[in-house]
């Protein structure tokens, strides 16, 4: 008890040099909890913008079509009778779904071309999957049998397009044979979601299957439900349910989405750049116990002939250390706490900040970030701080308490 | 029996490929509660054998026997047991731990002991403070102290956890020669009243005049070793 006190008062002596090396810690825990709430997030934002402009809650499919998406071939489609035979309503938190029929094509304005996804839906449906109603900038949705499109506006502006003028979508149907599908452009939206904002074109969904020679079929349903939480049970529910109609059909939940599954990698490798971060401090730790032991030579030499033991000794640094443990994340918890606060209540406007369309990033996001809570992230962050200070010590510590204490006294 | 017993002891010191002799051969015996002064010039050995005698190193030959303890056998565990519980240290230059006040300084000593209640540790540390003169000045810091002041909270360290043996490597060195007789008087009253040994390195003929015993070492060997009277002590 009296060597713990003797370690507090220890850090009161130097108090710029304990000050400056905890705030290399709280900056370090700061960072961390800053971050981490921002990717957080972030991540839900993304989330949110990828379930609601692209995946929904769930998405039935044929397997083997879902293998080859991202070809967005026209093989291996549901015949929409098939789905008509299943309840989809009677499945937990349902909300809506929507047929959807997705290929590629070429968006030619009749000077320039861009590559585009095409996808053929039906705009009640649509409407009620995806909260696009409130996202048009000019113009409306288009109804069924209309040759028209709907696109983002981003996509407009790179072709020059305004509402009521006429494109062409350069397409290849089943058979492999080229095709066109001429349209006029009916609304132009802007979503917090890139891939809408940039590539994609929606059709009406019968003038598609036409244009495409697909017949009645769709390449998959997107599925709302009232909450994501909701997705597990609810992919069960329809799985049993479609196994009665389609033996090849399945149902894939939107953190199926690979997308999503990366994002959580590239969070984990977020997770260790910060862990270096965090062992910077463990070196400013290790040279402050090495420089104190230096300036307290004769100190440890005395104690060792008042009869301390090495481990008593080593035992004092280290309780040094872990003070400055605790006060660097302290001090990083409570700013950490008040940037998310800030963060979750006002967010960050980066788009502002950098004056630059952050979707054209590839960053989910129209207008402010918000920050989410994250408590795991606080305490995992302060038990790591305070647990390197104790361990980055001990070496150093034993380094001291090693000195021949003849020499530790006559130590000038 | 003697509280500390010397036969043959030797300490040579290997600076590169030569061997420096500090010590050649001491025989020395110190009863309990003894006033000894080791006295020399510079360079003969005393402080070398204050360490050997202190638990803080080994001899190269001989054996070193404290209150009935062969100390060459002890690993520094061992070593560190007997300060703690045996050995009080005064340094010429205080060495006080300068975030602790007087009354923390010595509190730490005893404390190491764990043998006291809150109530009798707190009791024992004034009244050392108290007897060494700081009556009043327990709650001040190191830089707040006179050399004087400081040299007595080093003597109250020494002593508070009633050692059988306090070492003194030139207590007085640092201190003007009143405060010399101050902190010596100190030294005599508490060896008088506790019966503690004391043994203390000097090269001041003023500061030989309070011991009872005399120690002269030259070029690593006892040359003289007589009591205060004039007689000679026998190995």
């Amino acid at each position: 008890m009296f060597l713990t006190k003797l370690a507090f008062k220890n850090l009161a002596r130097h108090r710029t040099r304990t000050l400056a090396v905890g705030l290399i810690i709280a900056f370090a825990v700061f960072f961390y909890i800053m971050y981490d709430s921002l990717m957080a997030g972030m991540n839900e934002m993304s989330y949110e913008a990828i379930i609601d402009y692209e995946t929904g809650h769930l998405q039935i499919a044929a397997s083997a079509y879902w293998e080859e998406e991202e070809k967005l071939p026209l093989d291996h489609l549901i015949p929409l009778d098939l789905l008509r035979m299943t309840s989809l309503a009677e499945v937990q938190g349902y909300q809506g779904s929507s047929a959807e029929l997705s290929f590629q094509a070429r968006l030619n304005n009749g000077i320039n071309e861009l590559p585009v996804v095409g996808r053929g839906v039906v705009p009640e449906e649509l409407m009620s999957v995806f909260p696009l109603s409130d996202k048009f900038v000019e113009g409306k949705m288009f109804a069924l049998g209309e040759h028209k499109v709907v696109m983002g506006k981003r996509l407009a502006d790179l072709l020059d397009l305004d509402i009521g003028d006429f494109v062409t979508l350069l397409v290849r149907d089943k058979h492999s044979t080229f095709n066109t599908i001429e349209a006029e452009v009916s609304g132009l939206v802007h979503t917090i979601n890139p891939n809408v904002n940039n590539f994609v074109v929606y059709v009406p969904l019968d003038i598609a299957q036409e244009a495409l020679a697909v017949g009645d079929a769709v390449s998959k349903v997107v599925v709302r439900l009232e909450r994501k939480e909701q997705a597990p049970l609810a992919s069960a529910q329809l799985e049993d349910k479609l196994r009665a109609v389609a033996a090849d059909l399945a149902v894939y939940k939107w953190d199926d989405v690979d997308a999503i599954s990366f994002s959580r990698y590239a969070a984990a490798e977020n997770r260790i750049i910060l862990g270096i971060i965090l062992l910077i401090a463990g070196i400013a730790i290790i040279n402050t116990v090495i420089l104190a032991a230096l300036e307290r030579m004769r100190e440890i030499g005395t104690m060792k002939a008042m009869g301390l033991e090495v481990r008593e000794i080593v035992y004092l640094f280290v309780m040094e250390s872990t003070g400055i443990g605790l006060l660097g994340g302290l001090i990083g918890v409570v700013l950490g706490a008040l940037e998310v606060w800030y963060m979750v209540r006002h967010g960050i406007d980066f788009a502002a900040l950098v004056q630059l369309d952050m979707t054209s990033f590839g960053v989910p996001v129209v207008g402010r970030i918000y920050g989410k809570w994250n408590p795991n992230a606080f305490i995992t962050v302060f038990a790591f701080a305070v647990a390197v200070s104790f361990l980055s010590s001990i070496l150093p510590g034993y380094w001291a308490a090693a000195k021949d204490p003849i020499q530790a006294i006559q130590h000038r | 029996m003697a509280l500390l017993e010397l036969r043959g002891v030797a300490k040579v010191y290997q600076q590169g490929r030569i061997a420096v002799p500090a010590l050649r051969g001491i025989d020395l015996e110190v009863e309990a509660g003894e006033f000894v002064a080791i006295f020399g010039p510079s360079g003969s050995g005393k402080t070398t054998l204050l360490n050997l005698i202190g638990c803080l190193d080994k001899p190269t030959a001989g054996t070193l026997v404290f209150d009935g303890v062969e100390l060459i056998g002890l690993d520094q565990k061992g070593l560190a047991k007997v300060r703690r519980e045996n050995i009080g240290f005064i340094f010429q230059s205080y060495n006080l731990i300068p975030v602790l006040t007087a009354y923390e300084n010595v509190e730490f000593a005893i404390r190491l002991l764990n043998r006291h209640d809150k109530r009798e540790l707190r009791e024992r540390v004034m009244e050392m403070l108290a007897a060494v003169g700081l009556e009043g000045l327990e709650n001040r810091k190191p830089n707040e102290l006179s050399g004087g002041q400081k040299q007595r909270v080093a003597i109250a360290r020494a002593l508070v956890k009633e050692p059988k043996l306090v070492l003194a490597d030139e207590p007085t060195a640092n201190l003007d020669s009143k405060t010399s007789e101050e902190v010596l008087e100190v030294m005599v009253k508490m060896n008088k009243e506790l019966g503690t040994t004391f043994i203390f390195s000097t090269h001041d003929p003023r500061v030989m005049e309070y011991a009872a015993r005399l120690v002269e070492i030259r070029d690593g060997l006892i040359s003289s070793d007589r009591r205060r009277d004039g007689a000679v002590v026998s190995h």
